[in-house]
């Protein structure tokens, strides 16, 4: 009998809808397979928790776990401690396959040493494929909130140098109820990072208040207390969350008002598999996370005051300065290429102004150019809100601004060559100011109508 | 003489009163299915409107780039689009329906072969518009990535691609209409054939040097130049 | 229970270790006495104890509790005679009670007729029995026992002028085992105790008797030829007769001192007893797991000696330094607690007085591989005095009522050798033997319960031990077999309620019996054992194949 009112055909459909959700619902509460809640059920109430993220080989995933359970013995030796590794339960980790209790008291790594006073279990998940970013950190979530960690870490098998040292100074402000989110400071080369510090931390940094440079980073810290908020967020199936759920989580803890930090760690190694050179991987992956934070937080940043500097452990960073080699002409050639051929699409996205200044800078001499500041924080807030319009596919929009970007870094690398580490350092800080100053700009473009380009 | 006139005339004019008080009826009825069906067609606006809301249609559309065409078009949004068109089109068929009842000769015939050809109009005008957004946005796609890649010639690469789409959704659309279709799928075979081997020869024999320089040309992008850009992270 | 005769009667025993100055006064000179002791001797039957060890009762000038010695042949007059001696130890064997006395080897008083002989001079032939010196650079580097107020091992003589030798206090001079009269008198002086009809010796200080240049004077080989030639002796004409052994030392290095079987009968295990209190506190079963892993396997008719305090403190020397300071900073902040390495402290009051705690360190002292020693007090959950010097916070008089000296003595209060425990949580009027006994659910109730199902079951101290290591780190849970006894332990170290799943797949078709309850529980079978325990619950199930 077809539905007579609007009404009744509108309920009904809620109704599925209500009934689907939560079959969804039930569906994602069982993420947690019974194997790892059985391992779980082992471990009990936990004072630190360190977190395994990725895949990586057995002999830096080897490295890796050797690195906690030091970092363990020297620096917790009284506190109870877990591993959770998400992706341990693989084939070339040589794992123990999950059937049966042998195999889950196998799991659990107990230290020979007699300088650990206590058992420290190794917690592994058991995914058929590596799972991705985003629910590895979900895995680890849960753990974390199930076992009611105090404090908690993630860690990368990427990074090939990882020391007993880092782990204990993610942990350590947590552990000590300082605060709840730790974000990792490395020794940079003065070129190396340019995404960073010409896009992700500035425009982080005058959105939403809080200071920290390293927002995609493999390793960071945070506290029970902010897990439980971020596990409870309706956000797993979403890509950015997928692939790059860091920035999210800084940026929730920010947007939440949970006290955040910096510490020093030192000069990174990255294995090959890390975080890729793919420029337009890494673009999508960071500014399209970024953009989505920005979009999905904006009741938070939209009356926000300006950035307050934060807490810094250890010593400040360096940025060193060896000579490099690197291809400033292709560079180059690249953006004037790019911002031609995209001229359609740059227009749509662009204001109007915007736009013709970008035409302009594209027709001077190679030594002659200059990217300038204002130019770029008003180019990237024009992409900020044309992302928050919809004006083209949002991940089009990403890719469009990567030849932009190579106008920027050419920019930086003619000017900056011969700059010293603190010249850089005065010239960012220039840039996140820049970036503040023109905030009311975006927050203008932000609430605006869309106007249809043709 | 006179009264074969009047006598006439007083038929014609009963015929014509027949006549009349046998169309008003169809007529009447006519009005009504039509009142009708603009009432059902007012409903299923509203009905497709609030379920089309419930599934966020509008910003599915806003991500694949069909918003913006409508737009440029000065269309309403796809939410409007859609439950605009189901309105116009209940109504028609109410309206063709109406006509049907007026027992019009000959008309009946048309307004049937009418009523078969309309869901094929319909699914034309979807696979026209489908073909249209496709060829945009693979177009758009890769655009982006052979700008990004430092592809030498990333515009012709592009307008190839939604070309390619453009003369695949036309010539899908006409199938489906049923215009010259013999012709057009001759016609879309032979082009696109000769496309095909036009690349494979070009490519194969007479581009080698282009062929090898392209490749070459590719292979250094993912390699050796893209070593000498800073690192982004 | 062992039959009579049998040779191997310590692995099955339950110890009581008591100093007869703190138990029972008859004679109402405020201290206790042989008598007192004999009087008390059905308490002890019908606590179901079936051997006491009894701490040194000689002629002392007391300086270390009676580990000084001036006469091994005699009964100090405090204690009652020799006579008295004899009549306890009758009436201790008539109620199927075992005795073992100390025989400290390693040294005497400085009072004794032998050292006052050796130091009257040099010429003496007693000179021999001790070891001298002229410099006290000899044995460089060898490590001082109680740093708490020796600054050297060595002591000046000013009678002989010259340098004696001394492991543990200045007044209390070490034998010499160079010389084999030394070896002889001793030997008599057991044969002596022997010929009354102890059942054993528990040898104090056994590492240190015999010192060589360059080594850490320590577990020398020729400490232990000394041991088997005394144990040659004691098989041949005193079949029978027990040596247990005091070497604080890691279990590898204990492990020397049973030989092939052929040197002592039993030694403590004196690691695995910090590790215990540990285990408890960190509700980790690691330290315990650890430690078992290290000890080596033993001869068959070899025992360890296991327990959760004795008269001195809780020793901790063989554990790591960070383990030392979590003890401390867990059972001994008050820096009164500490000495010489160790805690001054009893059990109770370690446990904070919770009685799931005291039940369930004395739950795993019961069924751990090895004989069970119960210090004396601890099964009524005995307080401690630590501002009493020394040792002797844990020395106090035996807490048998309510009314004045706790019933211990008749005498005035101001007379007795300590004062009884008086405070409110630990103090007589409520810790007491009498007001126990008449409560069904009492501490004392319970471990006579308790003592009764271990002495039921050869398996708790003939038994092989396998660990299961089920993934929750706070239960220790281990299988005990012997013969057709099978017995399964789950222990609950922590505080809270804790689930374990088992792998008792090897065990598959029997039943669990509870054995306090002699309750049946669901069958063994493939899939894990779930189990749930209740914070510091412990079960012993008996698995019978039917």
């Amino acid at each position: 009998m077809p539905p007579l009112f609007v009404d009744d055909v509108v309920g009904s459909f809620r109704i599925q809808q209500f009934e689907s959700e939560i079959s969804r619902a039930l569906a994602e509460n069982t993420f947690l397979t019974d194997d790892l809640l059985r391992q779980l059920m082992g471990v009990g109430e936990v004072d630190l928790l360190v977190g395994i993220s990725s895949h990586g080989d057995a002999s830096t995933t080897s490295h890796t776990l050797r690195a906690i359970e030091r970092s363990f013995q020297q620096y917790f030796t009284r506190q109870r401690a877990v591993i959770v590794d998400v992706c341990g339960g693989g084939k070339d980790e040589g794992g123990a396959a999950a059937a049966g209790l042998s195999n889950v008291a196998e799991k659990n790594v107990r230290l020979a040493e007699s300088a650990s006073l206590r058992t420290v279990h190794r917690v592994t998940g058991d995914f058929s494929a590596p799972p991705s970013p985003g629910m590895a950190l979900r895995t680890i979530l849960a753990a974390a909130d199930l076992l009611r960690a105090r404090a908690c870490a993630v860690v990368s098998p990427g990074t090939l140098n990882l020391a007993p040292d880092w782990i204990a100074n993610l942990l350590r402000p947590v552990y000590q109820g300082k605060v709840d989110f730790v974000a990792p400071l490395y020794t940079r080369h003065k070129f190396q990072g340019l995404l960073a510090r010409t896009l992700l931390y500035p425009m982080s940094r005058a959105i939403f208040g809080c200071r920290i440079r390293e927002l995609y980073s493999d390793e960071w810290g945070f506290s029970g207390r902010l897990a439980a908020v971020c596990l409870n967020q309706d956000v797993w199936h979403e890509e950015p969350i997928l692939t790059r759920p860091e920035a999210w989580m800084a940026i929730s803890a920010i947007s939440s008002d949970f006290r955040c930090c910096q510490v020093f760690l030192g000069q990174k190694l990255q294995s090959a598999t890390g975080s890729g050179t793919n420029i337009v991987e890494v673009f999508r992956q960071t500014v399209g996370n970024l953009f989505w934070c920005i979009e999905s937080h904006q009741s938070a940043w939209l009356d926000g005051e300006r950035s307050k500097p934060g807490q810094t452990f250890g010593p400040d960073p360096e940025l060193t300065s060896e000579p490099t080699d690197l291809n400033r002409h292709r560079i180059f050639e690249m953006f004037r290429s790019g911002v031609t051929e995209l001229e359609p699409i740059l227009s749509s996205i662009l204001d109007l102004e915007t736009h013709a200044e970008i035409k302009s800078i594209v027709s001077l001499e190679e030594n002659k150019f200059k990217f300038a500041s204002d130019l770029w924080v008003r180019t990237l807030y024009d992409f900020v809100a044309s992302y928050h319009h919809t004006v083209i596919n949002r991940d089009h929009l990403v890719q469009a601004l990567v030849p932009l970007y190579r106008g920027v870094t050419f920019s930086f690398l003619v000017e900056h060559f011969d700059s010293s580490p603190a010249e850089m350092e005065a010239v960012s800080e220039g840039l996140c100011l820049e970036f503040e100053r023109q905030k009311p700009y975006l927050k203008e473009r932000w609430k605006a109508k869309v106007e249809v380009k043709s | 003489m006179r009264q074969t006139i009047l006598l006439s005339l007083e038929q014609a004019y009963s015929n014509l009163v027949h006549m009349i008080a046998d169309f008003l009826p169809r007529f009447l009825v006519m009005l009504i299915i039509i009142v009708l069906g603009l009432v059902v067609a007012f409903v299923l606006k509203y009905i497709l409107r609030a379920v089309l809301g419930l599934t966020k249609l509008d910003r599915v559309s806003e991500e694949a780039g069909a918003s913006r065409l409508l737009r440029i078009a000065h269309f309403p949004s796809m939410t409007g689009l859609l439950s605009r068109s189901i309105f116009w089109v209940t109504w028609f068929g109410f309206i063709l329906i109406g006509l049907s009842v007026l027992g019009v000769a000959g008309l009946q015939g048309q307004i049937s072969r009418l009523l078969q050809f309309l869901p094929e109009v319909l699914i034309g005008i979807l696979i026209l518009f489908l073909g249209l957004m496709t060829a945009n946005f693979l177009s758009r796609t890769a655009l982006l990535a052979a700008v990004n890649a430092g592809h030498p010639s990333p515009r012709i690469l592009s307008w190839s691609i939604r070309f390619v789409i453009w003369i695949l959704a036309i010539s899908m659309t006409l199938e489906e209409l049923g215009v010259a279709r013999q012709t057009v799928i001759s016609a879309f075979s032979i082009i696109f054939g000769a496309l095909m081997l036009g690349l494979a020869i070009a490519f194969g024999f007479g581009g080698q040097d282009l062929a090898r320089k392209s490749l070459e040309r590719y292979l250094g992008n993912t390699t050796k130049d893209k070593d000498k850009e800073p690192q982004p992270l | 229970m062992a039959r009579q005769g049998d040779n191997l009667w310590y692995k099955d025993a339950v110890i009581y270790q008591l100093h007869v100055r703190t138990f029972c006064d008859s004679n109402a000179d405020g201290i206790g006495d042989f008598a007192g002791l004999t009087q008390r001797l059905d308490y002890l039957q019908d606590l179901g104890i079936t051997a006491i060890w009894l701490l040194p009762f000689y002629p002392s000038p007391l300086r270390d509790d009676g580990y000084d010695i001036t006469d091994y042949a005699s009964v100090h007059p405090s204690y009652g005679s020799l006579e008295d001696f004899k009549t306890f130890l009758t009436a201790a064997h008539n109620r199927g009670i075992r005795i073992i006395i100390e025989m400290v080897l390693n040294h005497t008083s400085d009072q004794h007729p032998w050292f006052k002989e050796a130091r009257s001079s040099r010429e003496n032939p007693k000179r021999d029995w001790y070891v001298w010196s002229q410099t006290d650079t000899r044995y460089e580097g060898v490590r001082i026992i109680f740093v708490d107020t020796e600054t050297s091992n060595w002591a000046w003589d000013p009678i002989s002028k010259s340098y004696y030798w001394h492991r543990f206090f200045s007044h209390q001079p070490d034998l010499n085992f160079d010389n084999p009269a030394v070896l002889e008198a001793l030997w008599e002086v057991m044969k002596f105790w022997l010929n009354l009809g102890v059942d054993g010796f528990r040898f104090d200080a056994i590492p240190y008797l015999v010192e060589r240049e360059g080594t850490p004077c320590e577990n020398l080989p020729e400490t232990h030829a000394i041991i088997r030639d005394l144990r040659k002796r004691l098989d041949l004409a005193y079949p029978g007769r027990m040596l247990l052994a005091e070497a604080n030392n890691w279990p590898v290095d204990i492990r020397a001192y049973f030989g092939d079987g052929d040197e002592f009968h039993a030694a403590f295990h004196f690691p695995l007893m910090p590790r215990m209190f540990m285990s408890v506190k960190l509700e980790d079963r690691k330290p315990i797991i650890d430690i078992l892993e290290q000890t080596p396997e033993i001869p068959d008719n070899c025992q360890w000696c296991i327990f959760l305090r004795n008269h001195d403190e809780l020793t901790l020397e063989m554990v790591t330094d960070i383990e030392r300071d979590y003890m401390y900073d867990e059972y001994a902040m008050d820096t009164t607690m500490r000495i010489n390495r160790g805690i001054r402290r009893r059990l109770a009051p370690m446990m904070d007085n919770d009685r799931r705690r005291i039940e369930l360190l004395n739950g795993l002292l019961m069924s751990m591989p090895g004989t069970p020693i119960v210090y004396y007090g601890d099964e009524i959950g005995m307080g401690d005095n630590i501002y009493l010097g020394d040792r002797n916070g844990v020395r106090t008089p035996m807490q048998w009522n309510g009314e004045t000296n706790a019933g211990f003595s008749t005498a005035d209060p101001e007379r007795l050798y300590s004062p009884v425990i008086s405070n409110a949580v630990y103090g007589s009027q409520v810790i007491n033997v009498d007001s126990q006994k008449r409560s069904e659910h009492s501490l004392l109730r319970w471990m006579k319960a308790l003592i009764q199902l271990r002495n039921s079951f050869q398996v708790f101290g003939r038994g092989s031990i396998r660990f299961l290591n089920p993934s929750n780190h706070r239960v220790l849970a281990y299988v005990r077999q012997f013969g057709e006894e099978t017995v399964l332990v789950v222990n609950n170290l922590s505080s809270s309620a804790q689930a374990v799943e088992l792998d008792v797949r090897r065990f598959k078709g029997y039943i669990p019996i509870e054995m306090f309850g002699r309750n049946l529980f669901p069958r063994l079978g493939d899939l894990p054992y779930l189990l749930t325990l209740g914070p510091y619950q412990f079960y012993w199930f008996q698995l019978r194949q039917i």
